[in-house]
């Protein structure tokens, strides 16, 4: 448990429970049960969605293709209930299907055909919207089925069943990316790609599996989607795969790949989503939100980046000797 | 040697890093006209010197003297303008520019409107290569040239700013035995015009030829000063460790008759025309032959990373298809490549994730990786090997070369590898950790493996190796006994290969 829970994860847990409590400090109902069974509804799709990003990241890939994606599958999904009569749960295992299928089609054209993932993901990006604009006519599509919505806002024991989706995909990822085969190879081809191939590790097919799990928690969160508004629409999910990819640079994982611990991915999206809360509870302009959620990415990265200069920093305001001294 | 007033001289130059005094009152002499050594083991103080004189850094204490007078050297381009140049061990060229934008990069000459007078870029730097005798335009796109050719673009830098101090921090680890002899020659007629050479290598060999004193350090002090050594391998190893090493190259002999290993005419289409050669159990046998001359390829080729397009290899008599990597992992055989910063090491892991890389299948039980038994198989290793304690908390790019080497051939202990393919083993590690490595051979071949040993230091391989095969054009020339050959018979034969052009050139 030890690698799980290791020191990667004290700077985006601070910065977490810093913020929240900034938040609970400047508005009185923050803490409210309201509030916060509401908040981990908010955080739950971008969240589940930054588990894929993530794991992208950790192989050195870059995924923008994901809330085009979920525009795309929840057209689908909308398609398949209202108007091809299949029911819901034929319908909703095909779109996880789906999912990892367009993840995989990315992953093969990045992995094999060699061209940068910020490439590939972004022509996605932009053709999976257009694709989602010709079911329907581009409209959006309403009042699917009655028996969708409780997928979002149903309840177990009084908790919000988004609250038991992510934690059963965070300790699913979690797993993988400590104690497989797989998570240790993700962050071999990560760290060193040619050091990778020398080591008889399949670069490609790993780089192509985590394309794959990146579409497949995009349906997830597509599903998800669909059902907190019962409906598809070719205009959902709009920079949502940027908002994922800050939940994972708050996080602490490395754009360069090899390094970051998925779990502080869910940090870093619930460190986003309270300061969006906090701001709309003080009813602050969504132009305002932006431009914080801007800073706090930069902070979150300009932290790391200047860690060596921070704790010099501490020691000399703290008064700490350098310990050269001593051996002279 | 000369009672002149040295051109640089560090009197009593102290500097403290966190937790490691780096230079402790460390003096030292340049003079005009003299090829100066600096050596001593990694962590000795070599690079903190370096930094230093370049400007990098400031000292802590101690004085600067340039000329006699006392000076501060406050950052690099104060070096630059007080004629110190200085080629760092990590290139510091830019691979998408040209040859000409390299060489004054930084120092553009322009015109009076301040646009750069790319005629004189052109010509000054075609006028740099041509005085150093070096075959390449002016025009090429760096990145395109070979290693040693950038290495050496590196250095026409450090020469178009008419230097009168250079400093060179291992400047022939990329380096073919051709281009060292050049390169020393440049040396040399650089001396005879007055420029004061630092020249800091591990390769020993090569400092015996071209140093006329040397420095060492140890811990941060000089142990010997110029003129207090003689400049001969021996003495130098012995002050440099510190103690009587015993044997430089402690080699064992325990080949047997049994062929593990067998090539036959091996081509490929990436430089391997015809190879042949038997590898015996528990043999050392050493290519050797020039930068280029197709070692490393006949490497890749057994390791199947490059396709066969003709002849076979057979294991213990049966023939065998590496398709890829693992093909080759599953049937036994190891690659240690040549550089392990660039794919050898995984600088993200401890040394744990980076022992069991090439072996995660034997870990897996059930789907889920066993770490108890990576942790007991890395701890154990850190021991048997000597590698640092650290290694097992830090990821390894805090290690010291000679830890990160053995920690990629410790990868294929793990994997109970029996044919070791080792590419440039002790390049860049110092003389305790190269004896180190040495011993591991020894090691590994009593235990019945076999090791192909690529080596450019020539008197390591001859050492080391029981059988040698010349390697040129990329076909293995002949296959010898190690001690029927001795250091010139090797350089001639890896220099053959490289006469035959000009030749055809003249004809």
């Amino acid at each position: 448990m030890k690698r799980v829970f290791d020191t990667q994860l004290i700077g985006p847990f601070a910065a977490m429970v810093i913020v929240a409590l900034i938040v609970a400090l400047t508005t009185d109902r923050f803490l409210n049960p309201g509030n916060l069974s509401n908040l981990s509804l908010q955080v739950s799709i971008v969240a589940l969605i930054a588990i894929g990003s993530t794991i992208v990241i950790f192989a050195a890939g870059i995924d923008l293709s994901s809330g085009s994606m979920v525009a795309l599958l929840t057209m689908i999904l909308a398609q398949m209930l209202k108007f091809m009569g299949i029911p819901l749960v034929l319908a909703l295992p095909l779109i996880l299907l789906v999912g990892g299928l367009l993840g995989l089609l990315i992953g093969l054209i990045t992995a094999y055909g060699r061209i940068p993932s910020f490439i590939t993901t972004l022509a996605a990006l932009i053709a999976f919207r257009g694709l989602a604009l010709t079911f329907n006519n581009g409209s959006p599509i309403f009042s699917l089925d009655p028996a969708l919505e409780p997928i979002f806002y149903g309840k177990l024991l009084g908790v919000p069943l988004p609250f038991f989706y992510l934690v059963f995909f965070y300790a699913l990822a979690a797993f993988t990316m400590n104690f497989t085969k797989l998570g240790r190879e993700i962050y071999a081809v990560g760290g060193n790609p040619a050091a990778a191939v020398l080591t008889g590790i399949n670069v490609r097919k790993v780089q192509t599996t985590t394309f794959v799990i990146a579409g497949f928690m995009t349906a997830v969160g597509a599903i998800l989607m669909s059902a907190r508004l019962n409906s598809g629409s070719p205009n959902y999910g709009q920079t949502l795969e940027l908002q994922a990819i800050a939940a994972a640079v708050v996080g602490g994982a490395s754009l360069a790949g090899g390094r970051g611990n998925i779990l502080a991915t869910l940090m870093g999206a619930m460190t986003i989503v309270i300061v969006q809360n906090g701001l709309n509870l003080n009813a602050a302009p969504s132009s305002v939100q932006n431009i914080v959620l801007g800073l706090i990415i930069l902070l979150a990265v300009g932290i790391d980046m200047w860690r060596a200069e921070i704790s010099g920093l501490m020691g000399r305001v703290f008064g700490r000797k350098s310990s050269a001294k001593k051996v002279k | 040697m000369t009672s002149e007033t040295p051109l640089w001289e560090f009197v009593d130059i102290s500097k403290a890093y966190p937790g490691v005094l780096a230079n402790d009152k460390v003096c030292i002499k340049l003079m005009p006209g003299s090829i100066h050594g600096l050596l001593g083991e990694n962590g000795c103080g070599k690079s903190t010197m370096i930094k230093t004189l370049s400007g990098v850094q400031q000292p802590d204490s101690g004085k600067i003297l340039h000329n006699g007078t006392e000076v501060t050297i406050s950052d690099p381009q104060a070096a630059r303008d007080n004629g110190i140049a200085t080629v760092f061990q990590e290139f510091s060229i830019v691979p998408t520019l040209s040859v000409g934008e390299n060489i004054f990069l930084g120092n553009m000459p322009r015109s009076r409107l301040g646009v750069i007078n790319w005629k004189k870029v052109h010509d000054d730097a075609a006028r740099v290569l041509a005085e150093m005798d070096v075959d390449v335009s002016p025009n090429a796109i760096t990145g395109t040239l070979s290693v040693g050719e950038q290495q050496l673009v590196e250095i026409a830098k450090a020469i178009a700013m008419d230097a009168r101090m250079i400093i060179l921090d291992e400047p022939t680890a990329a380096l073919g035995e051709e281009e060292i002899e050049r390169l020393h020659q440049l040396l040399r007629n650089m001396r005879s015009r007055g420029t004061a050479i630092l020249y800091v290598s591990h390769r020993l060999d090569e400092v015996e030829r071209i140093v006329d004193e040397v420095t060492i350090l140890r811990n941060g002090r000089v142990v010997r000063a110029s003129g207090e050594t003689e400049i001969n391998v021996s003495d130098i190893v012995s002050a440099m460790v510190g103690e009587d090493i015993g044997e430089h190259y402690p080699k064992e002999h325990n080949a047997s008759d049994d062929v593990v290993l067998e090539a036959q005419g091996l081509v490929t289409e990436f430089g391997v025309t015809d190879a042949s050669f038997t590898l015996h159990k528990g043999e050392v046998l050493g290519l050797g032959g020039v930068l280029g001359s197709g070692r490393t390829e006949i490497a890749r080729a057994l390791f199947g990373t490059d396709e066969l397009s003709a002849g076979q290899i057979l294991l213990s008599g049966k023939p065998v298809r590496f398709r890829r990597e693992i093909d080759a992992i599953r049937a036994g055989l190891a690659l240690v490549p040549e550089n392990r910063k660039y794919d050898g090491l995984f600088f993200n892991f401890r040394a744990s994730g980076n022992i069991t890389a090439a072996s995660l299948g034997g870990l897996n039980r059930f789907g889920v990786l066993n770490l108890k038994a990576e942790a007991q198989a890395t701890h154990d290793l850190i021991r048997d090997l000597e590698i640092s304690t650290q290694a097992e908390e830090k990821t390894v790019n805090f290690l010291s070369g000679g830890n990160q080497q053995k920690i990629v051939i410790a990868r294929w202990l793990f994997s109970q590898s029996d044919i070791l393919i080792l590419d440039e083993p002790t390049q860049g590690i110092d003389i305790g950790a190269k004896i180190a490595v040495y011993k591991l051979i020894n090691k590994l071949t009593r235990a019945g493996k076999s090791i192909i040993l690529i080596s450019s230091d020539h008197d390591e391989l001859l050492a080391m190796s029981d059988r040698i095969a010349v390697v040129q054009h990329g076909a293995i020339k002949r296959t010898v006994k190690a001690s029927d050959l001795n250091h010139d018979d090797l350089v001639r034969a890896s220099a053959d290969a490289l006469h035959t052009k000009p030749e055809e050139a003249f004809a």
